[in-house]
């Protein structure tokens, strides 16, 4: 192996010194060229955006007097937006506030329709204009019912008594825009006089006027419970005023109804909801006010910070379904937006074949941007990237189907020696998020420890009281949140234990990432004797399904088979292994962010009985999604993608009392602890290093493009080298553009610590290019001749001279030093089965029994020769 | 994050001055478009998804079930759906299932094999190529067989006998095209297994369960593979798309065909398979496109993988649709040209099959309803002619050059020999063709050690004479077998040798040992014979010398 590796070596260098000299200083100047266009054209920082008014409710009395109600003093509210600037469609832009007035009732879903039953919310929205252009009708809602009360009785038709309102918006049936439409086209509408109607009609970007009387009247767009959820939300404000959420802003790709682009600016209008202003009371007396009037005066039926996860009725004056009203309209903070330019796209008629490279999805987020800059440029190859377990995408290399593959550690070379080229630095983290309790906003500082994540991943938590039956854990937290040892790294959160605070949601198959995550935990004594079976100093052990598990390992298994005793029905009928049930690990990792996202487990404990049905039928599946104010969710994800979506992503102890968090400098930090062990190869970042670091990110990982050394075709060899070439120089360039680098990942640069890397690329691409030289060599190969003379070192026969042998009869052969490779297709020749058993052992056994057997008859006969020879004597 | 407008002018600049723009790439406006559906599909339509991220077409798909997809459609609360079955019209359980009057058209997508699953453990090694026949397959599904020593199982592993573990059958719980796929096979290949259990005939899409069965649902492809996968899973078998067992790497069952041979649902056995598949080609009925699989369960080619199927994308076609939009037309039609054309080179690699060319024909004139229904939509150049598709025959437009191309089972897949000793879910194909990659890893060494004398014996005179033709040089000590004759590698070990389907371990049966151990019992021998007679000769001597003492 070495011996054989050495050659390789050699002989590659060799090849690196001829062949692509001319070829690798090709790409370079270019890349330099853009980059200084780029870095003199650097603009200001987007500062965000910020703005403090106050915002009052009042009541104008019977003597036409008016009075602020139901507070003296007004809300002197801040809101403020991080960033504001050439936005692309999905971005988030974290909108908070402060100062506003406590909301109550909060809605387990605030997003879309789900937010309506709530009081004093603060409503975000995305509209179509900025500064005056913008009015309701250009904002955007995803459901009618948010825009528009049709056919309501006088308790909830209190927007008629608003004393900032136009006459005609307290007209009984009105619409803020146009004619009525017709009885045919919304029968719904009541026009005899008895109950009230309010259109807010929406205006689409080419003029279409929606009228939003009921859910067929609305844009094409608009959807409830559909695959994409809504992105405007009716938020919660704490108790002391403050509030924060990420608002998901929408390009015209993702909602071409509101149209927002680089040509039609947009803005994020914040409503904070304080309730209608009542306009003059019919009599002094508060008893005999009318029943609009008093439904107009009401203050909410909540109490401030309280939950309303059963969506039951609320006060309608302060709900968030009359934002549109001019009480609540005429506070709104209308933040300016603009979206950046589209990037170019491929063109879906290109009739170039596409090169696949296989495997990881850590670089899923930087290959969307980077391929674009491939299919675009006519002097590159169309670059396509096809994810799947690093191990799938290994073998597709190795086996020839696939050009190369993106893994993250070393794997089983095939017949072919292999070269790993660094292409991105990246990593997994653990995303999580969880609500501190009393809707006091989330938590974001969430630190574990690998005997936490040990814990979760070998499902020593019980779950529910379904769990309580597992031998040997009966002294276990039912989940994490319970646990006093992540309690006092994580004070202040809520211990009531829910089962998917039992679990990480992880990967059902093999990856790097697994590897890695379970080396880390391998490298902590605490979560070592943990998993060997002593118990924590709270008590807490091992599930004993796990017991002396070995790890580090890079497919974490389903161990537990524990089937719950118990007398609920669909349990007995549907029994299961609870704790796979809880764990419920996915195929992708893009799953496992989507599920963060939303706040959804995967979970899959749900067991309902439908006793309607005879016989009974189940519903056995997920659980439903958690409810805002009582989230609590982990899961494995890349860095990319966090990034990409805003995930929160969990510090991890490295020495102890130590938790660092992704971040460039976290990230550099563990590149410097990581070493190149053979030229060519990876890089290995030695968990036990880390764990004596006070500031490496234990999750940072190099994704490689690994690709073969010898046996690939020429072209392929050449797009792989130009892949790698573009995407460890442009390809690592900030920024969101086409071709550039996107956050959750560190770039790699020609010096400071990813220069290693670096140049390990460079090597690598050389080397794939090079294919040991199956091309004749061109250029100057009698000058370089001379320093080939190192060749030899490598020894036996197989190294090729630079020059001449390649042009004898039979080029290709002669150049491969490990020649039995080289015959891939056709039939492989088995070897004889070698018989399983040793001579030695032959030979030697009958010996020592031959020995014993002598031993034994010498013994005997001197026990009884020496006897008889001295009785002679 | 925040670039500067100016910049990225500059970049598109210094690329266009690099490089003319292919195609006008400006032409084109997208808007996203939403699904949910299948999961038996969703592993290569999300990768679809993300190889067109780069052409500006944002799609999101979220899985969830056929059933559930066809829902969400009919409540236009969706842009497509995914099923492996049409529109029922009412389903098992009595509810309508229609797209609620939402016009559409059905558009097959890709080709795959409904694939069984297991995990079945003889000691601690995992039996990777166990084979059953559709009867078994049905019967173990239906809970006639519920034990892996059942005397079916070990006809169809050609005398192999299982150790007697209880079979846990793995169904959906969740509305499935998986399990309507299945449940259809059953109820047209062995009605009279599947309708007494069933209680009725056709298929349903929520698999019936039995109170106190051995029986597991799970929700999702995904979960069922966690299931099948786990520590608990030892027993279980379930059925998902072929896809799922070769993302895990984990063994499926070799099923067998009507030519009696046992595949694995391969690119190139469905590809095969689906050459009867007969498509509705009534372009006037609402079912247009859409299959009856009755001739793919019969296919009497000895490569065809009676579980194939095509899956569908369900897609709007009226001109007033409330969720369409030229721009939601326009992606909707080139995420079906991409996925049609291009997209259908990966399937083989993800655990799939392409689409012979002319259902992708057929799925053009099923976009061109698209157009039908909104003159601004673009499919000028979208035609088979621009597909980007090496398994497509461009002369012959029924023709599936996979199926071709298609290599042919090897001996020991027949019924009545083998089995083969070579793995499952590798995506490999198992055959005796030489160019084949073999999946051969296992095959050899370990296997072929163990031999009781009888059946040793039997081997190599059983199968021993298929040898002598072409290789008397090299015979193989252990098998018996010749060596390096055509492709061993891949010919899978046509001997009865391969026996990791047995769990009748064996005494080990070394040649070294055998001498050995062989000197050894003589040696045995002789002490047991002589050494009594020495010792009571010693004894008396003692004795006589002792008594001489003392007198």
């Amino acid at each position: 192996m070495t011996a054989r590796r050495r050659l390789v070596l050699v002989a590659l260098l060799l090849a690196a010194l001829i062949a692509p000299l001319p070829a690798a200083a090709q790409p370079a100047p270019t890349t330099a060229e853009r980059g200084a266009q780029k870095s003199t054209q650097k603009p200001a920082a987007d500062e965000g955006w910020e703005e403090t008014k106050d915002v009052q409710r009042s009541v104008v009395d019977a003597d036409g007097s008016t009075r602020a109600y139901p507070f003296s003093d007004a809300f002197k509210m801040t809101v403020r937006a991080d960033h504001t600037q050439n936005l692309r469609g999905r971005e988030r832009v974290l909108i908070s506030w402060s100062g506003a007035q406590p909301s109550a009732g909060r809605s387990g879903n605030p997003y879309g329709p789900g937010g309506l039953a709530q009081e004093y919310p603060v409503v975000v929205l995305q509209c179509r204009g900025t500064g005056a252009e913008v009015t309701p009708e250009t904002c955007w809602t995803s459901s009618f019912s948010q825009r528009s009360q049709v056919s309501r009785s006088d308790v909830e038709a209190t927007w008629l008594r608003d004393v900032h309102a136009a006459p005609a918006a307290k007209e009984r049936v009105s619409t803020s825009l146009g004619a009525l439409p017709s009885a045919e086209e919304c029968p719904e509408i009541d026009r005899t006089g008895l109950y009230a109607t309010r259109l807010t009609p929406f205006v689409a970007a080419g003029g279409t006027v929606y009228s939003a009387c009921n859910a067929t009247h609305m844009p094409p767009e608009a959807a409830a419970d559909s695959a994409f959820p809504a992105a405007e939300v009716a938020a919660f404000t704490d108790a002391d005023g403050d509030g924060s959420v990420q608002f998901e802003v929408r390009s015209d790709v993702e909602n071409e109804s509101l149209g927002c682009n680089d040509r039609t600016d947009c803005s994020i209008v914040v409503v904070p909801i304080s309730g209608v202003s009542c306009d003059q009371a019919s009599t002094p007396v508060e008893n005999d006010l009318a029943t609009i009037e008093k439904a107009c005066r009401k203050t909410g039926q909540w109490a401030p910070g309280s939950s309303n996860f059963a969506g039951l009725a609320v006060d309608q004056a302060v709900s968030p379904a009359l934002w549109w009203t001019e009480s609540n309209w005429r506070n709104r903070f209308v933040i300016p937006i603009t979206m950046g330019l589209p990037p170019d796209v491929c063109d879906v008629l290109d009739k170039r074949a596409p090169t696949a490279f296989y495997g990881s999805e850590l670089l899923a987020q930087a290959s969307l941007q980077w391929t674009p800059a491939y299919c675009l440029d006519k002097s590159r190859f169309k670059f396509q990237l096809n994810q799947m377990s690093d191990e799938a995408g290994w073998n597709l290399m190795t086996s020839g189907e696939g050009a190369a593959a993106e893994v993250s550690s070393a794997h089983e070379a095939g017949a072919d020696p292999v070269g790993y080229a660094p292409t991105a630095v990246t990593g997994f983290a653990i995303g999580y998020v969880i609500d501190r309790p009393d809707n006091a906003g989330e938590y974001t500082n969430l630190r574990l420890t690998p005997r936490l994540v040990a814990k979760l991943l070998t499902q020593s938590y019980v779950g529910s009281g379904l769990g309580t039956g597992h031998p040997g854990m009966s002294k276990n937290p039912w989940a994490i949140m319970a646990d006093p040892e992540f309690a006092a790294l994580n004070p202040g959160l809520s211990r009531n234990a829910s089962e998917a605070g039992a679990a990480l949601l992880s990967l059902s198959n093999s990856s790097d990432i697994i590897e890695q995550l379970t080396e880390w935990i391998a490298q902590d004594r605490d979560a070592r004797e943990f998993i060997a079976g002593k118990p924590d100093p709270w008590g807490m052990v091992v599930n004993p399904s796990y017991r002396k598990f070995e790890i580090p390992t890079s497919e974490w298994p389903l161990l537990d088979n524990y089937v719950p005793q118990t007398a609920i029905e669909c349990w007995q009928a549907n029994p299961g292994s609870y704790y796979s049930l809880l764990a419920a690990p996915v195929t992708t990792i893009a799953k496992i962010s989507t599920a963060l996202l939303d706040a959804w487990p995967n979970t899959q404990t749900r067991c309902d009985t439908d006793v309607t049905t005879t016989p009974h039928t189940y519903k056995t599946g997920r659980i439903d999604r958690q409810s805002y104010g009582a989230r609590f969710m982990l899961g494995v994800v890349s860095l990319g993608d966090a990034a990409r979506y805003g995930l929160r992503t969990a510090a991890l102890q490295t020495k102890p009392k130590h938790f660092v968090a992704p971040s460039d400098s976290s990230m550099s930090a563990a590149l410097k602890l990581a070493e190149q062990e053979e030229e060519l190869g990876p890089f290995v970042l030695d968990q036990a290093r880390v764990r004596r670091s006070a500031s490496a990110y234990p999750g940072t990982m190099v994704v490689y493009t690994a690709a073969r050394l010898q046996n690939l075709e020429a072209e392929t060899a050449a797009k792989v080298a130009q892949f790698i070439r573009v995407s460890t120089t442009e390809g690592q360039r900030r920024g969101s553009g086409n071709g550039e680098l996107p956050d959750g990942y560190l770039p790699i640069r020609r010096s400071g610590t990813t220069a290693g890397l670096y140049a390990s690329a460079q090597a690598v691409a050389d080397a794939v290019e090079a294919q040991e030289s199956t091309d004749p060599p061109t250029g100057k190969p009698s000058a370089d001749a001379g320093d080939g003379g190192i060749g030899p070192v490598g020894g036996a026969g197989g190294v090729t001279p630079p020059d001449g042998a390649p042009e004898g009869d039979e080029p290709s052969a002669a150049a491969s030093p490990t020649a039995p490779a080289s015959v891939a297709p056709g039939p492989v020749d088995m070897p004889a089965t070698q018989a399983v058993g040793s001579d030695v052992a032959g030979g030697v056994l009958p010996l020592l029994i031959l020995l014993g057997a002598i031993g034994c008859v010498a013994t005997a006969v001197i026990r009884v020769a020496v006897p008889l020879l001295r009785g002679r004597r | 994050m925040n670039r500067p407008i100016r910049l990225i002018v500059a970049l598109a600049l210094s690329l266009a001055g690099l490089a003319s723009l292919p195609g006008p790439a400006h032409a084109t406006t997208y808007a996203q478009i939403e699904g949910t559906g299948s999961t038996w599909s969703e592993l290569i339509l999300q990768q679809w998804i993300a190889d067109v991220d780069s052409n500006g077409m944002k799609v999101v798909y979220t899985g969830g079930g056929s059933t559930k997809g066809r829902k969400d459609f009919s409540q236009a609360s969706t842009d497509f759906a995914i099923s492996e079955i049409p529109y029922q019209g009412t389903d098992e359980r009595g509810q309508s299932d229609t797209s609620n009057g939402r016009p559409f058209a059905y558009l097959p997508i890709v080709a795959g094999g409904t694939a069984f699953t297991y995990q079945l453990k003889i000691g601690n090694e995992l039996v990777r190529n166990l084979r059953l026949s559709g009867e078994t397959i049905a019967k173990i599904f239906t809970l006639q067989i519920t034990n892996w020593n059942d005397p079916a199982i070990t006809k169809d592993n050609n005398g192999r006998t299982f150790p007697s573990l209880p079979i846990k059958p793995v169904v959906r719980s969740d509305g499935s095209g998986t399990t309507a796929q299945f449940t259809t096979w059953m109820d047209k290949q062995y009605p009279n297994i599947w309708r007494p259990y069933f209680g009725q005939a056709g298929l349903t899409s929520y698999y019936p369960k039995k109170a106190g069965s051995q029986m597991v649902s799970q929700a999702g492809s995904d979960q069922v593979m966690n299931t099948i996968k786990g520590f608990a899973g030892n027993g279980m078998i379930g059925y998902v798309e072929y896809s799922y067992p070769v993302n895990a790497d984990y063994p499926v069952v070799k099923v067998q065909n009507q030519a009696g041979y046992f595949v694995e649902p391969t690119q190139y056995n469905t590809a095969v398979a689906l050459t009867k598949a007969k498509i509705n080609q009534d372009k006037s009925s609402q079912l247009y496109l859409t299959q009856v699989l009755d001739g793919v369960y019969a296919n009497p080619d000895p490569r065809a993988y009676p579980i194939s199927s095509y899956s569908y994308m369900i897609i709007p076609t009226g001109s007033d649709d409330p969720r369409m939009s030229s721009a939601k037309r326009q992606t909707l039609a080139d995420f079906m040209y991409y996925s049609l054309c291009a997209g259908q080179t990966k399937a083989g690699p993800y655990g799939y099959s392409p689409l012979p060319l002319n259902l992708v024909q057929a799925g053009f004139d099923q976009l061109a309803k698209l157009k039908g229904a909104d003159p601004a939509v673009d499919l000028t150049d979208r035609d088979v002619r621009s597909c980007n598709n090496p398994t497509f025959d461009g002369k012959n437009l029924s023709h599936n050059v996979l199926a071709d191309k298609a290599p042919q089972p090897a001996a020991c897949d027949q019924a009545g020999q083998g089995p083969c000793g070579t793995e499952t879910g590798t995506n490999q194909p198992s055959t005796d063709d030489g160019g084949g990659a073999g999946g051969a890893g296992r095959n050899g060494g370990e296997g072929a050690a163990g031999t009781d004398g009888e059946r040793g014996a039997a081997a190599s005179g059983g199968e021993g004479p298929a040898a002598p033709g072409d290789a008397p040089a090299a015979i193989d000590p252990e098998t018996g077998l010749a060596v390096g004759a055509a492709g061993s590698a891949t010919t899978t070990g046509t001997t009865g040798e391969v026996i990791y389907a047995d769990p009748t371990e064996l005494v080990a049966g070394r040649t070294t040992d055998q001498r050995t151990f062989g000197w050894l019992a003589v040696l045995e021998l002789l002490a047991l014979v002589l050494l009594p007679g020495l010792y009571v000769v010693g004894m008396r001597r003692r004795r006589t010398s002792r008594a001489g003492g003392r007198l």
